[in-house]
């Protein structure tokens, strides 16, 4: 998913310490969701449930993220996802149709007893649905972290509110951000440090990516890295056969662009897409506060419907409470 | 044998408390004329430090070592434990394991793991000109009267008026206490005003009410430390407090 141009980037990402990214970060809702719905879950595939099969892996994953970020001094406004632009139904039905028959294959999968496959097709069926949305948005507010409504794509409002300095970064595993223009986009914020890639575990440190860096060392503008995304193939297109990043990067150096779309993709109109990243649709409608979280609501949404143990609520709940407005006694020792 | 000693059992729940406050687990230093511990809560947020000289115990002798402890454990064993009662405590050098043995009981309780407990902090450095020093149950009574109305208490010192002062302020009330020199133990006059929290002040209070003299040392935002004598003069407390942020 999102845009794989992560073979032109990678000289530009830069490791980091948790200590640097103190501030607001806006997180891509939608993208972190899937993540937690995809990773949280049982040896066989079986997300975390309560005692009537709702799922809530999505939960224990904001929760305990987000705890993590008060803590390490970063308070997150999470982003969702609005109307999709019309262009990306097609991708949208195609994800769906994976999802579908992802979803047959773990039951076969637990039928033979195969742990592995069951695991993998497991994943590959999350899907983040109204009942994950609206859940994870009420315990948002009733942790006192802030959420925005997109009116479109989620990484472009992030990327919106960290152009306009309401935020110091978006957090995205996806690079859209940058073709969104987001200044900064930082990956890997996983309380583990640890990420699951195509079905092996690695361990993974937080990293960065400047948009201004990475377009002065590639020697190109945003438009032009708007325009490799397109022929390498977005969430709006499929992209050119056969073309990755570096030769992407060439053609659009060498103002290539529009003569290849032309031979390779006859009819194809890419303007409205790049007129998409460039000018997503986006809002100046939100606040961000981030108030004392509501305790008694937590523990009877967490634990009283969802089955959390208490305990474990409560020192999430503790850890939350204590950060909001209190200072730590690192900067006196 | 690592510790061998036996104490009242007041002692120990006055000093088991003043750690349990804060936090529930901890590295407890044994050395030959003292054991003492310096924690710090999950949040960072707080810091007590314990120290209990040889002359606190009716018996004592350890050698150089550091123990896990599980305070939440220690809390509960203390409820069977009835007041005048004496206490041995004993860890072998070579055995995970604390004796505590009472009225006929003999616990073996198993210690923590200390490589997965919290290291020590250092000591902090932070330097709080203020001073004010009166009765713990004064303290916990201003510590109560604040939090009906709030979350949170400013301490402050003001030279002028050569006054301690608390004050705390709710949705819709405030409420004002200034101590002057007749009704402190003494006071070091220099302005000092901080805000802090009173869910950490609480329990720390409640602790701190048996004392009959709490020394108050505050800054302007800064931490504030409060320092007690238990065990008759043979062992000292001390809890540092970080500041909220003042204004929203």
């Amino acid at each position: 998913m999102g845009v794989a141009i992560r073979d032109i980037l990678v000289d530009c990402k830069e490791a980091l310490e948790w200590d640097a990214l103190s501030g607001v970060a806006a997180v891509d809702a939608n993208n972190a969701l899937y993540q937690f719905l995809s990773i949280i879950r049982q040896p066989d595939g079986t997300p975390l449930m309560n005692a009537e099969g709702r799922i809530t892996s999505h939960l224990s994953g904001i929760l305990f993220r987000t705890v993590n970020f008060m803590e390490r001094g970063i308070r997150p406004v999470y982003v969702f996802d609005g109307t999709p632009p019309v262009f990306k139904q097609e991708i949208v039905e195609q994800r769906r149709e994976v999802r579908t028959r992802a979803g047959e294959a773990w039951i076969e999968a637990l039928r033979v007893g195969d742990l592995a496959e069951a695991y993998r097709q497991a994943s590959a069926a999350s899907r983040v649905d109204s009942f994950v949305l609206e859940s994870s948005r009420e315990l948002l507010d009733l942790m006192g972290v802030p959420w925005v409504q997109a009116p479109s794509e989620g990484e472009a409002q992030a990327a919106h509110m960290a152009q306009k300095g309401s935020a110091g970064y978006a957090v995205s595993q996806d690079y859209d951000s940058l073709l969104f223009g987001s200044p900064v986009l930082v990956r890997n914020l996983t309380v583990s440090g640890r990420r699951r890639v195509r079905g092996r575990t690695i361990t993974v440190n937080p990293e960065r990516i400047v948009l201004a860096g990475l377009l002065d060392y590639l020697g190109i503008d945003r438009e032009q890295l708007v325009e490799i995304g397109i022929l390498v193939g977005t969430d709006y297109n499929p992209g050119v056969r056969g073309i990755g990043g570096k030769t992407a990067l060439k053609i659009v150096r060498n103002g290539e662009f529009e003569a290849t779309i032309e031979e390779k993709l006859p009819g194809f109109d890419p303007s409205p897409i790049k007129e998409f990243f460039l000018h997503p649709p986006v809002t100046d409608d939100y606040m961000l506060e981030w108030s004392a979280p509501d305790g008694d609501g937590l523990i009877e949404m967490l634990s009283g419907r969802y089955d959390f143990a208490e305990e474990r609520v409560r020192g999430a709940l503790e850890k939350l409470s204590a950060r909001t407005k209190q200072k730590t006694l690192d900067r006196w020792f | 044998m690592m510790l061998q000693a036996t104490i009242d059992t007041e002692i120990f729940r006055e000093s088991i408390d003043a750690i349990a406050a804060l936090v529930t687990e901890c590295r407890l230093h044994t050395a030959e004329d003292h054991i003492m511990t310096r924690a710090v809560d999950t949040a960072n947020v707080a810091m007590v430090s314990l120290e209990l000289k040889r002359d606190a115990f009716d018996s004592f002798s350890a050698s150089a070592g550091e123990l896990g402890l599980d305070i939440g454990k220690m809390k509960n064993i203390l409820g069977m434990m009835g007041r005048g009662d004496t206490l041995a405590l004993n860890v072998r050098d070579d055995e995970r394991k604390l004796e505590l043995s009472f009225k006929g009981y003999r616990y073996s309780i198993a210690l923590l793991d200390v490589n997965t407990i919290r290291r020590d902090p250092n000591p902090p450095t932070t330097e709080l000109p203020g001073k004010a020093v009166l009765q713990g149950s004064a303290l916990y009574d201003a510590i109560k009267a604040a939090s009906v109305i709030s979350d949170k208490i400013a301490l402050g010192i003001d030279p002028d008026a050569m006054t301690f002062y608390m004050e705390a302020e709710g949705d819709t009330d405030h409420i004002r206490l200034a101590l002057g020199e007749d009704e402190l133990v003494t006071l070091h006059p220099v302005a000092a005003r901080s805000l802090f929290s009173l869910d950490y002040l609480k329990d720390m209070g409640r602790v701190m009410a048996r004392a009959p003299e709490v020394e108050v040392h505050l800054g302007i935002d800064h931490p504030v430390r409060f320092a007690f004598e238990i065990a008759d003069g043979n062992g000292r407390v001390e809890y540092l407090l970080a500041p909220r942020i003042e204004a929203d």
